[in-house]
């Protein structure tokens, strides 16, 4: 897709959603990830063609894409996880160069160490970094995600939304700047996602994280971001930026606002259209 | 097998149903006490069979003497006096204590060297695409070497004795340890360590904080089979030329024909090799129970 095209939707769903959103934390300062003409392929497989992205200090950036565009590969190369192959991410003004406790990851269907309980999960982080309030981190955390009594099960002991929490839980404890979350809720059924989606926009909100998510859910970019960006198909770039100013805060009742609802078939149809 | 699984769907008790089965299992197991029960009454009858058979002639004492024959040796073999020994001679009465701490002591610490070479080993071919590049078909090649082979190499190299014994004994239990402990750290979940990684873990302290405790289960089961192979390579060990051991034992008994006192040593070979496996599975349970299904 070209570059005007993408230009014009962007314009076209601006006007017919709302003015961008004028959110408290715009111009807040230097954008926390600044990702400029990314590309990124495996062998003859061009992934990534030409990704710009910034993210401001506290903004939830939804990344939208058909399945398949390369939106994980994308995630592990802001994670430092994958180098790209050309341009640059910028992670707090310095360039990215393999993964680190600033931009941690979730995946779905989480990633905890399956021999510690949940507590020593959480604890695994602040220990690393050689925090002494480690264990104070952990209680206010195991509170925050409603585990507070369940520290010394296992991880199969959980439930699938526990430990999804639990995951999250456990990057949080090293008080990233960004957080990065791939399909974050995608193995779990519908109103476990939806419980999860809302815990965790209070969650962000109280802490301020900013946050990419990455996922090709419709509903939860718009449920769960400030703004949207849509991938095009494989080899992926940015076709359109969507500014979400839905009121706060959001959650069950926003599915049935009616600007929400127009949002919703409006970036549906594009995404199939695409 | 086929005699549980008639027993199973004939419904001996209605609340068997009730009991819970794994969704995988193609073959219900027995509850705990019958399984106790049958395992210990089967080879009652057979022991009766056998004594049967001997009274009767059927059985010559010549191929299998009477279990009542083998039982008096093995009481001989444990509590008569033993007499003064005579060199060159491997003595049967009252020297069940000698072989067996002869015997034990190898496997210990033959098992325990390939245990400190085995778990390094594995995990640097777990870890490192060029060490398993460079070692795996050659150490494949190798592992393909029947521990018999092994022997006269070994005494070579080490002489006749204790340390040709440790040597074929270490040879023996290595293998399972290495191919099981590179094998479960090859596989270690890519994400796991990924996680570790963007936790603020060190490069360094990955192989110590997520490998070894992630390929653990694997890593287990090697040692529980590198344990019980290296017990059935202490009789070869034994060949080499010593008059203490049970393999020495067994072969001196073979000499004078006393096949009651060979059966005492079998008998003594898989009580040993079954204790040291139910030790090992005790002492390493509470390391793995996370893994339990």
């Amino acid at each position: 897709m070209s570059e005007s095209t993408a230009q014009d939707l962007t314009a076209d769903a601006t006007a017919t959603v709302a003015a961008p959103a004028a959110r408290p934390v715009e111009g807040a300062g230097a954008p926390v990830l600044a990702a400029t003409g990314v590309a990124k392929g495996y062998g003859s497989l061009e992934v990534l063609a030409d990704i710009h992205l910034s993210v401001a200090p506290h903004e939830v950036v939804a990344v939208l894409g058909p399945s398949g565009c390369g939106k994980s590969t994308l995630l592990r190369v802001l994670a430092g996880l994958e180098p790209p192959d050309r341009g640059r991410v910028e992670v707090d003004g310095q360039v990215v160069r393999g993964p680190s406790p600033d931009r941690p990851m979730v995946v779905q269907g989480a990633t905890l160490f399956p021999w510690l309980s949940l507590r020593a999960n959480l604890e695994w982080g602040p220990r690393a970094l050689g925090n002494p309030r480690a264990a104070a981190v952990v209680d206010e955390l195991l509170d925050a995600t409603g585990l507070g009594g369940y520290g010394a099960l296992l991880p199969r002991q959980l439930s699938g939304g526990m430990r999804q929490r639990a995951a999250i839980a456990q990057v949080l404890a090293n008080q990233p700047p960004l957080l990065l979350l791939d399909e974050p809720f995608g193995a779990l059924d519908a109103q476990t996602r939806l419980r999860m989606q809302e815990w965790l926009i209070g969650l962000l909100a109280e802490r301020g994280t900013a946050t990419v998510l990455v996922t090709h859910d419709v509903e939860e970019a718009l449920l769960l971001g400030h703004r949207l960006v849509r991938l095009s198909h494989r080899p992926a770039a940015v076709v359109e930026e969507v500014a979400l100013d839905l009121p706060t805060p959001r959650g069950r009742t926003t599915l049935a606002d009616p600007r929400f609802v127009e949002l919703k078939a409006t970036v549906l149809a594009r995404v199939l259209d695409a | 097998m086929a005699l549980r699984q008639v027993e199973g769907e004939t419904g001996f008790d209605p609340g068997d149903d009730l009991a819970p089965t794994s969704a995988t299992a193609t073959r219900r197991r027995l509850s705990g006490w019958r399984r106790v029960a049958i395992g210990v009454a089967f080879p009652v009858v057979l022991v009766m069979a056998w004594s049967t058979l001997s009274a009767t002639g059927v059985l010559s004492d010549q191929l299998l003497p009477a279990p009542v024959e083998v039982l008096k040796s093995g009481r001989d073999f444990i509590v008569a006096p033993s007499r003064p020994p005579v060199p060159g001679v491997t003595p049967f009465r009252g020297a069940a204590a000698r072989h067996i701490r002869a015997s034990v002591g190898l496997w210990a610490v033959a098992y325990t060297i390939a245990v400190f070479v085995g778990l390094p080993l594995g995990l640097g071919l777990g870890l490192s695409r060029w060490m398993s590049a460079a070692v795996e078909p050659l150490f494949h090649a190798f592992r393909s070497v029947p521990i018999t082979a092994w022997l006269p190499i070994s005494l070579v190299w080490f002489g006749l004795g204790g340390g040709s014994a440790r040597f074929v004994v270490f040879i023996g239990s290595i293998s399972p340890i290495v191919v099981a402990t590179a094998d479960s750290t090859a596989r270690v979940p890519r994400q796991l360590v990924d996680t570790a990684r963007m936790l603020g873990t060190r490069q360094r302290d990955l192989a110590r904080r997520v490998y070894l405790p992630a390929a653990l289960p694997g890593i287990v089961t090697g040692l529980r089979l590198g344990l019980t192979l290296g017990w059935t390579s202490v009789i070869v060990g034994e060949l080499t030329g010593t008059n203490r051991g049970l393999g020495a034992m067994m072969f001196a008994a073979r000499e004078v024909s006393r096949l009651d006192q060979i059966i005492v040593g079998m008998t003594t070979f898989a009580i040993i090799g079954l204790a040291g496996d139910l030790l090992l599975r005790k002492v390493t349970r509470p390391l793995v129970r996370w893994a339990d299904a």
